[in-house]
């Protein structure tokens, strides 16, 4: 979490990379679980954000975020993150079925300069509220993956990214007739995440 | 030419008297008289009298003559005078007759000019009447577009409303349905513990059976060894009998060929030979009811291991048939539920349906979305239209006002102006009267009073036409140049409206591009396009798809050699049932061989790895131990809510006893202190204030506690 002062409204660029990379995790997981791509008892309930949310026990996929999140930490304290993109294709075909994109914009100052920024937990944590709840209505509108499924994250980085030795170069995952949703953002005044997912038509 | 009478002389009384009585002077008819009848005056004087009279008179006559004379040459010479003045005016009167004339001339050319003038004034006028009904033709087809639209807003936004109803609608039935299912749920769960509760007394039953059955295993298992070991003692009793019986026999045969040679003694052998071999008998016959009961224990044993299989995998099937239970039930609930749902969504006959339906509805709801969103993106473009068409309007209006302010007032100048020109008419229509009054005064009198008065009259005319027409040239001119303004205003204007025009088509193109470029974008980063130059796309290496592969494959793995080792060790078993009777398979041991090789290999790295790891994590654990001053024990642990943390306890290398111990709790990234004895103590509880709670560091808490019970110990 960010530095705090006795009034909670101080936000660094490291707080900062900590909400939003933690923002991504928990989103991470309460797509997989929507989207019913890991079995529902694999999937343990926490409060968080002020909502009961989901967060999966298998190891794999417990390790595979963690170390997703901080590797995304890194980047987004450097500014060098643009965009995070959970990706989910059939197991069969790995034909891409849904695109899940969080898009991110860095105050270049704050980057720059460690300038830091004020803006209340409490307003932030409602922001992610709201996106949390549309994924979680998603399931009412988007239909059902009836194969089986695996997922992906891909990192949109800048150019001069040195590349560690866990990641590789790869391609965007596009999908040929999309359908695009916009889903609510939310902004910590240094960052701020836009969120939106994509479908076949 | 006005005649003037000449001033009279003034003359003394006396002469005025004799001239007023002469009557050459007063020109009045003089009756001469003769003379007067002579009185009795003396006739001598009377002559005398008359001749001085006479020469009186007659001087008096002379000089009135004189008088007379000069007086005719001074009326000569006024005369001549006022001839050269009358020929002076006359040329005047030509002059300013001319000159009326070219007045007149000029009166109408700026009569025809003015009329021009007006003509044009109303033309521009009627232009800007077109201007200003177009503006409002215009404005009232915007009105009229703009009515349209904001029908069309309003049928929006009933369609939103009635979408959100519909919305709202098919919520309150989801959460009518929710509520259903809760309470179908709670209902299931009161059945499931009634079931649970039934099942935990059965398997409490089949615990009591199965206790009984172990205890009976037990005590068979205990007989089964006693008979074994009985039997073992028996089979050497066995074996040795069987000797002794072989050596008896091959005795009982010497001693049969040497028949005569037997004595009571050896009868008794054989009597004893022959009790033992019944005792043998008996205690052959002994060990194989108590192999038979070794057998039939072993029986029992596999009869055991069956039935514990056969509860097992009853009790799987139980718990499985829970599970079918309840997934049946789900499955009637959601039966019921879809029949519900097919009965209130309309257009649906049967299940097949409701997905098509379901997708129908999401299709036209992402439909309707994105038109609510393209009409409220055309709203706004219209919006802003309008407000530069009210702007335009109202501009229009202010210039048409302008305009008919400006034509107002050129009618109110013409109008002046026809004033103007009907009393420079009546002024001329007057000059005119007094030049004929003039000429019928040059005609009728040539006196000198009337003349002059003529002429006076005629130059105080004069002065005023030429004040009047000096004063129609300046207001002509003000007019003119009024009217010059007014054309480049208006010129002005016009410029002004069509660049306006043009900037406004220009925005509107540029807004147009702008909005097109603008969704273009969205969609293109929506689609996840991106610049090359800028970006690049990375993903981790170690997917879970590897993991999963590797984990599956140590599963199978696993499985593979649970199921080997069960085989080897039924196998082993049917070996040692199988010794006795030597049912072994030919190929079977070549495979056990193998499969216990396998084993041994696999046991033998699993032990290597967990050797390594052991003592890679001891040299770890000293290292921290040493490095920073704490022997620290982890513990992975599960909170009351089910959420699984992991508990580290540190301790002191110079802690002075076992109780002073530090228990911190680690969860998904954030570590927390737990409280104990030892850090529920005033001066620990006071550091942890300081350094975890407001500074937010437990290096620096357990730095502070290392250096503080270092100096203790130093100093103790």
């Amino acid at each position: 979490m960010g530095s705090r002062t006795a009034s909670k409204d101080i936000i660094t660029l490291r707080g900062s990379a900590a909400i939003v990379s933690e923002f991504f995790g928990y989103s991470a997981n309460s797509i997989l679980y929507n989207r019913g791509i890991y079995p529902e008892e694999s999937f343990t309930k926490v409060k968080k954000y002020g909502l009961p949310m989901l967060l999966t026990q298998d190891e794999g996929v417990k390790s595979f975020i963690a170390g997703l999140t901080s590797q995304l930490t890194e980047w987004l304290e450097a500014g060098k993150l643009q965009r995070v993109v959970l990706v989910i294709m059939s197991k069969a075909t790995s034909e891409v079925l849904e695109r899940w994109n969080f898009s991110i914009e860095t105050d270049a100052e704050v980057v720059e300069k460690g300038v830091i920024k004020e803006k209340s937990d409490k307003e932030i944590m409602r922001e992610i509220q709201a996106i949390m709840r549309q994924i979680a209505s998603s399931i009412t509108y988007l239909p059902c993956l009836d194969e089986p499924c695996v997922f992906d994250v891909l990192a949109y980085t800048d150019k001069d990214v040195a590349v560690p030795f866990t990641w590789i170069e790869s391609d965007a995952k596009l999908i040929k007739n999309p359908q695009m949703v916009k889903l609510h953002s939310f902004d910590t005044k240094i960052q701020s995440g836009h969120t939106g997912f994509l479908q076949e038509r | 030419m006005i005649l003037r009478t000449p001033a009279q002389k003034k003359r003394r009384p006396d002469t005025l008297l004799t001239d007023h009585e002469s009557p050459v002077y007063d020109r009045r008819l003089v009756l001469y008289e003769g003379p007067a009848p002579v009185t009795a005056v003396d006739p001598s004087d009377e002559m005398v009298c008359t001749y001085h009279c006479r020469q009186m008179v007659k001087s008096d006559f002379l000089v009135a003559l004189n008088n007379a004379e000069k007086q005719l040459a001074e009326y000569e010479t006024k005369l001549a005078m006022l001839n050269s003045e009358f020929s002076q005016s006359e040329d005047e009167r030509k002059n300013y007759k001319d000159r009326v004339l070219s007045l007149e001339q000029e009166l109408d050319a700026s009569k025809g000019r003015e009329h021009a003038l007006q003509e044009r004034l109303l033309k521009e006028v009627g232009d800007s009447m077109e201007r200003y009904k177009e503006q409002v033709k215009r404005c009232c087809e915007l009105e009229m577009q703009l009515n349209k639209e904001i029908e069309s807003h309003k049928n929006a936004e009933l369609s939103i409303t009635s979408a959100n109803e519909r919305s709202r609608d098919l919520e309150g039935k989801l959460q009518r349905l929710s509520d259903s299912s809760e309470r179908e749920k709670n209902i299931l769960k009161r059945q499931l513990e009634h079931l649970q509760d039934d099942s935990k007394l059965s398997s409490y039953k089949i615990a009591a059976d199965l206790e009984r059955m172990k205890l009976r295993a037990e005590n068979s298992e205990k007989e089964s060894e006693l008979l074994r070991e009985q039997l073992n003692d028996l089979r050497i009793h066995l074996d040795e009998c069987l000797r002794e019986k072989s050596g008896l026999e091959h005795k009982v045969v010497t001693y049969a060929a040497a028949p005569h040679e037997s004595t009571s003694e050896d009868n008794n052998l054989v009597k004893h030979l022959r009790e033992q071999l019944r005792n043998y008998e008996a205690e052959v016959q002994e060990a194989r009811k108590l192999k038979s009961y070794h057998v039939n224990t072993e029986l029992l044993k596999e009869k055991l291991l069956e039935e514990k299989g056969r509860r097992e995998r009853a009790e799987t099937e139980l718990s499985k048939l829970q599970e079918a239970q309840l997934h049946a039930q789900n499955l009637e609930l959601e039966l019921v539920s879809w029949k519900s749902l097919l009965d209130e969504l309309p257009d649906v006959s049967a299940v097949t349906d409701i997905p098509k339906k379901f997708a129908a509805l999401q299709n036209e709801t992402i439909q309707t979305m994105l038109e609510v969103g393209e009409t409220k993106a055309h709203l706004k473009q219209l919006e802003v239209a309008l407000e530069l068409a009210e702007d335009k309007r109202q501009n229009a209006e202010k210039e048409s006002s302008l305009a008919k302010e400006k034509a107002a007032n050129a009618v109110l100048e013409v109008r002046r102006l026809e004033i103007m020109l009907s009393s420079v008419t009546e002024e001329r229509d007057k000059v005119k009267k007094e030049a004929i009054m003039l000429s019928k005064q040059k005609i009728g009198n040539e006196g000198g009073l009337s003349t002059e008065t003529l002429v006076k009259d005629m130059e105080s005319s004069l002065v005023e036409r030429e004040n009047t027409i000096k004063e129609l040239a300046t207001n002509l001119h003000e007019q003119r140049e009024v009217v010059h303004h007014l054309h480049d205003e208006l010129k002005l204007l016009n410029e002004q409206l069509s660049t306006e025009k043009r900037k406004v088509k220009s925005l509107e193109r540029e807004g147009d591009r702008l909005r097109s470029e603008i969704s273009l974008l969205e969609s293109k980063l929506g689609h996840g396009d991106y610049s090359v130059a800028n970006t690049k796309v990375l993903r981790m290496v170690n997917t879970l798809a590897v993991d999963n592969e590797a984990k599956h494959t140590i599963e199978a793995l696993r499985a593979e050699l649970k199921r080997t080792q069960a085989k080897l060790q039924a196998v082993e078993e049917l070996k040692g049932q199988s010794d006795a009777t030597n049912v072994i398979d030919g190929g079977i041991p070549e495979k056990l061989a193998q499969l216990k090789g396998q084993i041994a290999t696999l046991e033998k790295r699993e032990e290597r790895y967990k050797a390594v790891f052991a003592e890679k994590i001891s040299v770890f654990r000293r290292a921290c131990c040493l490095l920073f001053g704490y022997k620290i024990v982890m513990d992975d642990q599960h909170r009351p809510d089910g959420i699984p943390v992991t508990r580290f306890t540190l301790q002191s290398i110079y802690a002075q006893s076992d109780d002073e111990k530090l228990e911190f709790e680690y969860e998904s990234g954030n570590t927390n202190i737990l409280g104990n004895d030892y850090s529920s103590q005033p001066e620990i509880s006071h550091q942890i204030e300081i350094f975890i709670k407001k500074m937010n560091s437990i290096p620096a808490f357990t730095a502070n506690l290392t250096i503080e019970s270092f100096n203790k110990r130093t100093l103790s």
